[in-house]
């Protein structure tokens, strides 16, 4: 007989207070922050801490500033011309929009993947050291420890360590995303950010996924958006629902699916009418 | 049934699903009730054969159990229901097991009416009677409000329970001072110990009920609480 004592049980169940995060259990920390494109406003005075070593998911229907909120951590949004920010986000303390701040540094060490898979037309090899020869490295040893432990830690290793110098672009759907993941964790950063990453993913490989999302928060904090409100569920320890620019409900996952405290997240999550 | 907000999902299909099974947890709660009203009226004018029809009625009650049992698991399988929907679904398996339960309970205090009691022993039976009357109005209270998903009233209903345990204590004083008295009487009083405990028990299961409901529109746990607990809800 398995015995587990009741005080264990809710031990196992105590969560972190978001509104009250010591300074080392916060990953990203965001302050007043408000984005416009061109006179539209996107993003609402958003404040939030994302803590360390979790996973932090953002939902919401289509056009309530998800991906916008999730671009403007790795400063994505630079891209687009239009686009003006105020307010901060805080890395280790230190605001990333400052005019001093280097951003490909700062992509090197918040990651991305995107929705739809995009592993470089090269090997699968080359597809995973790719960072890491940007940044100078071209020691075949580092190169090649560097491969097998990321392919192992997107879960692909075994199935591709047969063929490291075939083209990517022969793998699955599947195998490609976990191979753009394996990508993105080679230069080893700090906070992964996966834009929808399994949308365009069967059922089957959507689990594999989900699977190494839940092994990756042992070494990185990830933050993930999603439009499917049950991966939400699975796969995060925070979700944070956002409507039209606002974030209305930030909560410890099992609570937000469960008691939401807000009218607007309900009626969200459980698909009625707004 | 206006708390439950059944009519807004965006799935139609949703909509109908939840309200069949809302229905039919209604159905079964008032089948439950009849089946305590009739034994209750079997005890009371010593009816064998309304008695025998309890008991042969009880399959009803446990079909519907069976039925709205894997409505529920359908519905989690094929909607994942989630907040408001996840904890009505979660209140409904439970409010089914426990009126189940009081189905059976119902057919231990149908036994009584089967039972040969002298006239002396059949003036026991006049606060058995009591204190049925008090749990079958503690019953039809939490039905209502299970119906109306009405807080307030659960929160009312709960209290009240205390009230039951008081006559089932002060029954079972003077059950216990019978037999003493007359130790040959032991086996009839005893059915009637039976009975008065099932009726105690019933009153516990609509307590759990009102729990549920609490549950359900405040998305708060109330269970092993303090009475002074629920009221702060």
């Amino acid at each position: 007989m398995i015995s587990v004592s009741p005080k264990a049980i809710l031990q196992s169940q105590t969560k972190l207070d978001l509104n009250n995060l010591s300074p080392d259990q916060v990953a990203l920390e965001i302050k007043n922050l408000d984005l416009y494109y061109g006179e539209k406003q996107a993003l609402q005075n958003i404040s939030m801490s994302i803590p360390k070593g979790q996973v932090t998911a953002f939902i919401g229907p289509s056009g309530c500033g998800k991906s916008t909120l999730l671009r403007c951590i790795n400063r994505m949004n630079d891209l687009v011309d239009i686009c003006r920010i105020k307010g901060e986000i805080n890395l280790h303390g230190e605001n990333i929009y400052e005019k001093h701040v280097d951003v490909a540094a700062l992509r090197r060490k918040v990651g991305m993947v995107f929705q739809r898979p995009n592993p470089f037309p090269k090997s699968i090899y080359e597809n995973v050291v790719y960072g890491l020869r940007i940044t100078g490295e071209n020691n075949r040893r580092v190169l090649d420890e560097a491969v097998e432990t990321s392919l192992r830690s997107a879960a692909l290793w075994n199935e591709v360590k047969d063929r490291l110098h075939e083209s990517a672009l022969g793998l699955s759907g599947g195998q490609q995303q976990r191979l753009v993941i394996a990508r993105a964790i080679a230069i080893q950063p700090e906070v992964l950010l996966l834009d929808e990453p399994t949308s365009a993913l069967d059922p089957i490989s959507t689990l594999t996924i989900e699977e190494l999302i839940n092994d990756l928060k042992k070494q990185f904090t990830v933050v993930i958006v999603t439009h499917n409100m049950q991966q939400a569920a699975r796969v995060s320890d925070q979700t944070a629902f956002m409507y039209m620019g606002d974030l209305i409900e930030y909560n410890d996952t099992n609570t937000l699916f469960t008691t939401p405290n807000q009218k607007k997240t309900e009626d969200y999550i459980t698909g009625r009418y707004g | 049934m206006d708390n439950l907000n059944l009519g807004r999902h965006i799935s139609g299909q949703f909509n109908e699903d939840l309200e069949r099974v809302i229905n039919h947890v209604m159905q079964m709660g008032g089948l439950v009730e009849k089946q305590l009203s009739d034994a209750l009226l079997a005890v009371h004018d010593a009816d064998e054969e309304l008695a025998r029809k309890v008991h042969k009625n009880d399959y009803q009650i446990n079909s519907l159990e069976v039925s709205i049992d894997d409505e529920c698991t359908r519905i989690i399988a094929k909607r994942q229901p989630t907040a408001g929907d996840l904890r009505l679904i979660m209140a409904i398996v439970k409010t089914i097991a426990d009126l189940e339960r009081i189905g059976d309970e119902v057919k231990k205090i149908a036994q009584v009416a089967l039972e040969s009691l002298s006239g002396q022993q059949k003036d026991l039976l006049i606060n058995l009677d009591n204190l049925g009357r008090r749990v079958l109005e503690f019953l039809q209270a939490t039905l209502d409000a299970f119906t109306r998903m009405d807080v307030e009233a659960a929160i009312a209903t709960h209290q009240s329970d205390t009230k039951i345990d008081r006559e089932y204590e002060a029954l079972m004083r003077q059950l216990m001072t019978y037999m003493m008295e007359e130790p040959r009487t032991i086996p009839q009083v005893m059915s009637v110990i039976w009975s008065a405990r099932a009726l105690e028990r019933i009153g516990d299961r609509c307590q759990n009920i009102c729990e549920y409901i609490i549950y359900f529109v405040k998305g708060k746990v109330v269970r092993h609480t303090t009475a002074d607990d629920i009221k702060k809800v």
